[in-house]
């Protein structure tokens, strides 16, 4: 299956960035359609008939998701998260300084689905340029009438609030992203009460990814069945995928769901030539690794699933055989040690636990039992953890520990093998 | 069964239990007596879900869940303890003891730590850590009150949640991330405010420790007794804990009905006047302008006789008392006793500023303020001079209740338009604006009064009859002289003896009570110290402070609350109910027996007059001295001790603000 050009259309081609030369490409015209014809339930009718899906890891329906919303609250919220920070995903990143104004009609189209007049998109610390550029065309749209009150003579009021981050992970997690849009420490809400229920400043609240908004626009414009059409049975449309690691051509490539591990490896140019697979993380730091007998799986969120691993955010690591996977395992678990906003126990402790661990043996100066002391640690703390933070320490690890024991092995100096204790 | 159901039944541990809807299971747990462990849940801060220990299998779902924020649903099958659990809560007390510096031997809180007690009952007992535990700082000093030991802190956040949801003062954070995570001040300036000594208590392991009671006692070497807190009329329970003879600490005691739990750090920590070296012990006796030591039998002789003395020449109109608001209700009652036995009236326990304590049947019990829909105060901040009770009407905000402290009476009738029922908390001092007051609120449906006194007793010594105008339960008398009358007798060569007993009146209008001090024949003062009072006396007895004796008080709210002495006075003083015992022998005056005195107390507190409004005409004794914008120093003469207390000179809540 080929790369598809939906929401990457025209990047690098034109200047989407530019407000006329989005809208000569037919852009906004969703947005001016839905609120001149369409109902608000006619845009949360289009979202769930696609089938549309999460795009930002978790992969819930958007429209069931919206459809959480209590009908007899009138203040709501839509939030698009854009703190794009899950090791390996640079999708959101593109789109957002690539193509603003598709981002900024996505946005409106979901406010409008959920009929909000208020919508803010939290921008990852780190994306200065990328906040800059939305801003700009946030800037344009409102001078051009796309934004703020009576839109298109509708009578539909609508605002859009920008606001940057300041660089901490686990601000993309929903309701630490809402803490820290409300000026408040950016750690987890304790849940239930859930954000469709009490979230940004007590109100109902949506949070979804750029990518699954953006994808209301050519939904639209193209038909709930155009998108349902493709992909597997509950994997529908198309993902944005972030090709990564030791493949020839890393980047961002859009592509139907169902295409398979193999087929993608290969639009990312393969291997380089004489390196052997070894690994391939599908979905992002917090998913487990598939590995060759997984190349044929078609990529969607139960075929990764029932892989053990998961889609994620899309954002897909290859690693050959130089990998050193006690290294890449340090460097993932220190990254959510790092990450972890500490305020509970499992995820706190065990993480920065089994960092330091794993610090050792990169150094190695491993000792008897470390693998299974690791595996029992990130093993039992699965599960137990406030948020997901916690509950991704695990799956990678497990899956390089499992798969290639003797690594984490040859860390341990009495266990190394002779000849390279002679050498 | 129905969504509107109001109790839903759930089986824990085999259990059947019916609990009403929106129990949380560990909650629910505690009424068929599983413990369910816990250290960032707090029935008064509730759930947060940091924790994870209180892991709990319920059937049906893949995951364990916390019972902390799970609400008991109709059906349920809750495992508190099974394979499962055990694993799970065994990993998390192993995660919290990973970089624990495991210091319990010179830890305060060993023997009474929760870590201790949960991983004694739930932990494997050992741990797989080979690498080192992370440094943090160590003897972090806070503020003036409380020490942080960073190592020691389980970032349970109850501290955290105490300073934003009950104290609303919003001053300790937590601050970095990750393992790195501490708690300090948002603002990095030292931790201060009225109420911080309960963070110590709510700190369930030894990262937050009191100050005064840092490395000076086990837990095991401490003499518990349950007593009443005197420092404010609101009588919060507390615990005394003594080791050999020296009180070491006060614990808040759980009492829903008075104190919620709490205790404010001017009730926690004012005790270590109680060993001053300041102390007065042994009568002293005025000789040619300076004091000489005497014993007790010439102390009683000389008071006697220049009672007797004076009464013969000059008639009952010549002597008073003054006291009562720091004294119990038994002394109060027989202070009264003897002067009317004498055929004086001339008695009264306002010695400073406040001119009423009792509201009389319109007032209110702390259970209505929980449910007033709107609190109005009235005079001094209440967080000085009630501080335990501002924190429950803070709890009755919360709830969504209004506080309104308006300019005048008529804009906060206005502001409580609709609303009912009402409260007014009126600080008792300027009776013309509790009379405004009073009749705005005349036409209100139901309205309740609070009278926050400055004197730990002040009720009770109103209901045993400390007033010239009032016998004991509120029973009219002629009236006799009150306190500011008595001091113009004295200047005026009217009044010859005064006997003052655990009261101030120089502290106010420090000119004019000197005057009228020096120009009396025989001035009487059981006091703890020198007080301005004490000093221009012609005998000074030396007294009991409110650890070393049993009794009773009436609260703000006329709850007869007992008071339990923890601790052995210093040799030479006595008690005041002693000290009027003594003087009775002298005067030759029958008292009622222990039974009858106990028996009168609680008759006489128990009465609840009606017709009193807030600045009632019947107390008023004089033109008022207008007071000063602030009168802490009212509340924290109280005790007649916080100026000798060095352990408090640093705490906000006890600067004076006369």
């Amino acid at each position: 299956m080929p790369v598809t050009k939906v929401l990457t259309d025209g990047i690098g081609e034109v200047d989407l960035r530019d407000l006329a030369v989005y809208r000569a490409r037919g852009g906004y015209r969703q947005w001016e359609r839905a609120v001149r014809e369409l109902q608000p339930a006619d845009v949360l009718a289009a979202a769930e008939t696609s089938g549309l899906r999460g795009r930002g890891g978790a992969g819930f329906p958007t429209g069931r998701k919206w459809s959480f919303l209590p009908t007899d609250k009138h203040v709501r919220y839509l939030v698009c998260n854009c703190d794009e920070a899950e090791p390996g995903t640079f999708k959101d990143h593109m789109l957002l300084e690539e193509a603003p104004h598709l981002v900024l009609e996505g946005i409106l189209l979901g406010a409008y689905g959920i009929a909000c007049h208020h919508a803010f998109i939290y921008i990852r610390g780190e994306f200065k340029r990328g906040y800059e550029i939305f801003v700009r065309a946030l800037e344009e749209a409102r001078q051009a009438g796309l934004v703020g009150s009576n839109v298109f003579g509708s009578g539909f009021d609508i605002e859009v609030t920008a606001h940057r981050g300041a660089g901490a992970y686990i601000c993309g997690e929903e309701t630490g992203l809402l803490n820290s849009l409300e000026g408040k420490r950016g750690e987890p809400r304790l849940k239930p009460p859930f954000p469709a229920i009490e979230g940004l400043y007590g109100a109902p609240t949506v949070v979804n990814n750029v990518e699954t908004l953006a994808y209301l626009v050519p939904i639209l414009e193209k038909g709930a069945n155009w998108f349902a059409s493709v992909g597997t049975e509950r994997s529908k449309g198309y993902k944005i995928v972030s090709v990564s690691g030791h493949v020839q051509k890393p980047g961002n490539y859009e592509i139907a769901l169902g295409t398979t591990v193999r087929e993608i490896i290969e639009i990312a140019g393969g291997l380089r030539p004489g390196r052997r697979l070894m690994a391939v993380q599908p979905g992002g730091g917090s998913s487990a690794c598939i590995f060759e007998e997984h190349l044929d799986l078609p990529y969607d969120y139960e075929s990764m699933a029932k892989a053990g691993s998961m889609l994620g955010s899309g954002a897909f690591v290859v690693f050959d055989d130089t990998t050193d996977f006690v290294a890449a395992a340090y460097n993932m678990v220190r990254f959510f040690a790092h990450e972890s906003c500490g305020q509970c126990t499992p995820c706190r402790e065990g993480g920065h636990w089994i960092e330091t661990v794993l610090a050792r043996l990169v150094r190695g100066e491993g000792i008897e039992g470390d693998d299974a002391m690791m595996l029992r640690v990130a093993g039992t703390i699965t599960g137990l953890n406030l948020c997901a933070l916690g509950d991704s320490i695990e799956p990678f690890l497990k899956s390089v520990l499992v798969r290639f024991p003797d690594a984490f092995k040859a860390r341990i100096p009495s266990a190394a093998p002779a000849s390279a204790v002679a050498s | 069964m129905a969504d509107n159901a109001v109790n839903v039944t759930l089986t824990i541990d085999g259990v059947p239990v019916t609990v009403p809807k929106g129990t949380l299971l560990v909650e629910a747990a505690k009424t068929v007596k599983q413990e369910i462990p816990v250290y960032c849940y707090h029935p008064k801060l509730g759930p947060a879900g940091l924790c994870r220990v209180c892991l709990v299998d319920i059937e049906g779902m893949p995951k364990l869940q916390i019972a902390c924020n799970t609400p008991a649903a109709d059906g349920m099958v809750v495992h508190t303890r099974n394979d499962k659990v055990d694993a799970g809560r065994a990993m998390i007390l192993e995660l919290l003891l990973v970089n624990h510096p495991l210091d319990c031997p010179i830890c305060d809180k060993g023997g009474e730590c929760d870590l201790q007690d949960y991983a004694m009952a739930y932990g494997r007992g050992s741990s797989d850590l080979v690498d080192p535990k992370t440094r943090k700082p160590k003897g972090v000093d806070l503020g003036p009150t409380i020490v942080l030991d960073e190592e020691r802190c389980v970032v349970c956040q109850r501290c955290v949640r105490f300073d934003d949801i009950i104290a609303d003062e919003r001053q300790l954070v937590l601050k970095d991330r990750g393992v790195r995570d501490i708690i300090a001040t948002s603002t990095g300036d030292p931790y201060r405010h009225n109420f911080t000594g309960n963070v110590t208590e709510l700190c369930p392991v030894g990262a937050l420790t009191s100050k005064t009671y840092r490395f000076k006692s086990r837990p095991w070497d401490l003499q518990r007794t349950q007593t009443t807190c005197t420092q404010c009329a609101v009588g919060c329970q507390m615990f005394s804990d003594v080791r050999y003879g020296v009180p070491l600490r006060t614990m808040s005691v759980e009492h829903d009905a008075i104190s919620d739990g709490w205790l404010c750090d001017r009730g926690r920590y004012n005790i270590g006047f109680y060993d001053s070296a300041e102390r007065i012990v042994q009568p002293l006796y005025r000789r040619n302008g300076t004091f000489v030591q005497i014993g007790w039998d010439d102390a009683f002789t000389l008071w006697g006789k220049a009672l007797r003395e004076a009464l013969r020449a000059r008639g009952p109109e010549a002597v008073g008392a003054i006291g009562g608001g720091r004294l119990t209700n038994e002394e109060a009652y027989l202070l009264q006793h003897l002067t009317r036995a004498v055929g004086s009236a001339n008695l009264d326990w306002r010695a400073g500023l406040a001119r009423q304590a009792t509201p009389g049947a319109k007032g209110g019990t702390l259970a209505a303020l929980d449910r007033a829909q709107a609190i109005v105060t009235i005079g001094e901040p209440l967080r000085e001079r009630a501080p335990v009770l501002w924190l429950r009407i803070l709890k009755a905000v919360r709830r969504g209740a209004r506080l309104i402290a308006a300019a005048t009476p008529a804009e906060a009738a206005a502001q409580c338009a609709g609303l009912a029922p009402i409260a007014l908390v009126w600080d008792g001092v300027d009776p013309a604006l509790g009379a405004a007051y009073d009749g705005a609120f005349a036409g209100f449906a139901e309205v309740a009064t609070f009278i926050a006194s400055e004197q730990g007793n002040a009720r009770g010594a109103e209901a045993m009859g400390m007033l010239p105008a009032f016998g004991p339960g509120y029973a009219a008398v002629a009236p006799g002289r009150g306190t500011r009358a008595m001091l113009e007798d004295a200047r005026a060569g009217r009044l010859r003896v005064l006997s003052i007993l655990g009261a101030n009146p120089a502290a106010y209008a420090p000119n004019a009570a000197a005057e009228a001090l020096d120009a009396l024949e025989f001035t009487v003062v059981s006091e703890l110290f020198m007080t301005e009072t004490a000093a221009r006396a012609t005998l000074v007895l030396p007294a009991r402070g409110p650890l070393e004796k049993s009794g009773t008080t009436l609260n703000l709210t006329g709850d007869l609350l007992p008071l339990h002495a923890s601790l052995q006075a210093p040799e030479g003083t006595l008690a005041d109910l002693e000290m009027l015992i003594g003087l009775a022998q002298q005067l030759d005056v029958e008292l009622p027996s222990a039974e009858d005195l106990e028996r009168a107390v609680i008759a006489h507190a128990a009465k609840l007059p009606t017709g009193f409004g807030l600045g009632d005409a019947r107390f008023d004794d004089g033109p008022s001295v207008a007071p000063p914008p602030h009168v802490h120093r009212t509340i924290f003469d109280g005790a007649g001790t916080a100026a000798h207390d060095p352990r408090l000179t640093s705490l906000r809540a006890l600067e004076v603000g006369v």
